[in-house]
């Protein structure tokens, strides 16, 4: 029983590491008061490279090349939603058709030799064929990883799980206990105000989205080369859009966003538990579903609470902001 | 508070011609990074064109393009009316899978039940789709409407919900039984299928989305939901001070808007496809956004719209046939097309000053 347990919270934390990166950095994004509906883009983009970089440079450089992408391709939302004043919805739906299509269109096998080649010349034959990459090593923290249902639980993962934890935890403090903080949630608010009083609103907004897409692609080399280092098209499956609901039922609050996680982490291996117990042998499909399901029930749910008791959107979240034209 | 020293002026008017100028550059723009991509990779540009090209100037491959399109416009006719009212409707996908599986059912249920003569097989799916993919998007429109539930995301995940439901009818109770164990339905019957006129369906096809942009352009001409949806796309203010039952209004046009994207997935099965599979829709419902976006929701610019984006699926068929350029390539391109459109709506609705200073205020 204890290790059925120990096997199933540590899964949830194993999967729900994609959600808690994605929606840290969206929460950013979103305090700023600006909506990155192209989180699922560049989320695959994210799990796509990855693939392709750990081939051609190892682990290290494909995390931060990964990275650098995710923040390049959320400041093509930047510089149309917040310098050209454009609809974030539309802009950011754009987005994650590009990063689906483009993924798609790398990773293809007619396709993938020639990029691996150009990443790196001097890649043998067979690695420009093969579909999967060296999963990101397990790091037990000495001592603690011993502990019976912690250990396992908490302290024996690679180090992008820790990293997630960690993050969440350092991006709280920042966001609630600063200066620094209190400016990113003023621009989110009341962006005239914060305006007013000497918040350069768009440098703000051009910042917390690149935090937003470097840990959205973060998420998905995650989910890749840290979780399923098998390469499947598409293989972010709406996690993306999940993430974006995280968000909100986190109430924009990075602690909560833990529990979030580990909620849609734990709906996920459930899902692989009851195809293992033949559950859905016939029919996975149904099974499949959860998540989807899940993530309907809750904002509605939510709903329901926040009518009530009016819990906080960023209140400009979405609205472009202009000195002329407030 | 800008990076940069350029200001933006918005623009008072636009002339048509402006605009339908600013489109096709956004094509053309859309044409040249996908150009750069393909030298980059060593992929042949000038062919991979040629071969768009010819899809539009040879009437089999046009032919085939105007059939594709159909599903796409009419799911995007639907959008259309959802996005007048800001209803971020991101199910069309999922729609146009519920209409594909109610058509089904409705042609199994005459094969294996005798339901229904013949003759009404065809208007009956049409009346099926149309309330299934309808009903696929009443959930987010009643959240929505009651609860302030964010659309996006739910009609998002309606889709993956819709495309799951249709896999596991196909690999189960519904599989052909004499389909040596393939995930297809049985193949639908003549009298279930879009009329062969000259020995294509596209005519038949064609004329139905022609039918659907009439009804849609009258819609806001002249009918009052129309008005409605219109004003509380424009403002909720507004719509609440002139007593607009906005509920209402919403629930009823995302029905709408489901309902065609749910007769778009019988196109799919009757005017293309044949039978019910697994992968019936390469993501028409999606593209569908982009085309109603290229075509700023004026329901007689989608139809063309619509035949160009199912013009660059055909071409995609052949680009990997022939040159070995995946599928996926057509998605990307699309959405490249979209980005440079949204692109342009900006240059439609502000004009660039260089240098800072100026009026203020």
């Amino acid at each position: 029983m204890v290790e059925w347990l120990e096997s199933v919270l540590a899964g949830a934390v194993q999967m729900g590491t994609v959600y808690l990166l994605a929606s840290l950095g969206e929460i950013y994004a979103e305090r700023s008061g600006i909506l990155n509906l192209g989180l699922e883009g560049i989320m695959i983009m994210g799990a796509a490279l990855s693939f392709l970089f750990t081939i051609a440079y190892g682990h290290l450089t494909a995390l931060i090349l990964v990275v650098i992408v995710g923040m390049l391709l959320s400041l093509i939302l930047a510089v149309m939603a917040v310098s050209l004043r454009l609809n974030q919805v539309v802009v950011g739906l754009a987005l994650t058709l590009f990063g689906i299509g483009m993924s798609g269109f790398l990773t293809h096998p007619t396709i993938r030799g020639s990029v691996l080649l150009h990443l790196n010349p001097d890649l043998p034959e067979t690695a420009l064929i093969i579909q999967e990459a060296p999963k990101l090593p397990e790091i037990p923290i000495p001592g603690l990883a011993d502990i019976p249902l912690i250990g396992p639980v908490l302290f024996k993962h690679n180090i992008l799980v820790y990293l997630a934890l960690i993050l969440s935890f350092v991006m709280w403090f920042i966001l609630f206990k600063t200066r620094i903080g209190l400016s990113l949630r003023s621009v989110g608010e009341n962006p005239a105000m914060a305006d007013a009083l000497g918040v350069n609103v768009a440098l703000v907004r051009y910042l917390a989205t690149l935090v937003g897409g470097a840990l959205g692609a973060l998420a998905g080399a995650y989910l890749f080369i840290g979780f399923q280092p098998f390469w499947v098209e598409g293989m972010t499956a709406g996690r993306g859009f999940i993430s974006l609901a995280l968000v909100i039922l986190a109430t924009w609050n990075p602690l909560r966003a833990i529990l979030g996680s580990l909620l849609f982490g734990g709906v996920e291996v459930i899902q692989f538990r009851l195809q293992l117990i033949g559950l859905g042998a016939q029919a996975p499909q149904f099974v499949l579903m959860l998540p989807y399901i899940v993530t309907i029930v809750a904002l509605s749910l939510l709903s329901f609470e926040s009518v009530k008791k009016r819990i906080g959107v960023p209140a400009a979240l979405g609205i472009p902001y202009s000195r002329e034209e407030v | 508070m800008a990076l940069l020293p350029i200001r933006f002026e918005r623009r008072l008017t636009y002339t048509r011609t402006a605009a339908i100028l600013t489109t096709i550059l956004a094509i053309l723009l859309a044409f040249g990074a996908v150009a750069i991509l393909f030298i980059i990779l060593g992929l042949d540009v000038a062919a991979a064109f040629q071969t768009i090209l010819n899809v539009f100037i040879t009437p089999r491959l046009f032919f085939q393009a105007v059939v594709r399109g159909v599903p796409i416009t009419l799911a995007a006719l639907g959008l259309a009316i959802a996005f007048r009212m800001n209803f971020w409707n991101i199910g069309a996908e999922g729609q146009i899978y519920m209409g594909a599986f109610a058509s089904t059912g409705i042609v199994l249920a005459h094969i294996y039940y005798g339901f229904l003569p013949e003759v009404l097989v065809l208007p009956t799916m049409f009346l099926t789709a149309f309330l299934a993919g309808g009903a696929w998007c009443l959930l987010p429109a009643v959240l929505k409407a009651k609860l302030n539930v964010n659309e996006i995301l739910t009609t998002l995940m309606m889709n993956f919900i819709a495309i799951l439901w249709v896999a596991y009818l196909i690999y189960g109770p519904w599989r052909d039984p004499e389909g040596f164990g393939f995930p297809l339905s049985i193949p639908f019957p003549d009298y279930a299928k879009f009329l062969f006129i000259a020995g294509n369906q596209a005519y038949t096809g064609f004329t139905i989305t022609l039918i659907v942009a009439a009804l849609i352009y009258l819609l806001f001409r002249y009918g009052k939901l129309g008005f409605e949806l219109t004003v509380i796309g424009q403002s909720l203010d507004a719509a609440r001070y002139a007593g607009i039952n906005i509920a209402k209004a919403i629930v009823l046009g995302a029905f709408l808007s489901g309902g065609l994207a749910g007769i778009g997935g019988l196109s799919i099965l009757s005017g293309i496809i044949g039978r019910l599979r697994p992968d019936l829709s390469p993501g028409y419902g999606y593209t569908a956004i982009i085309v109603s976006f290229l075509a700023a929701l004026n329901p007689w610019l989608i139809v063309p719209a619509g035949i160009f984006f199912g013009g660059l699926f055909t071409a995609g068929e052949a680009l990997q046939a022939t040159l070995k350029i995946p599928g996926a390539a057509v998605e990307m391109f699309q959405s490249i097309i979209f980005i440079f459109i949204i692109f342009g709506e900006f240059l439609k609705r502000y004009r660039i000053v260089v240098g800072g200073g100026g009026s203020g205020g």
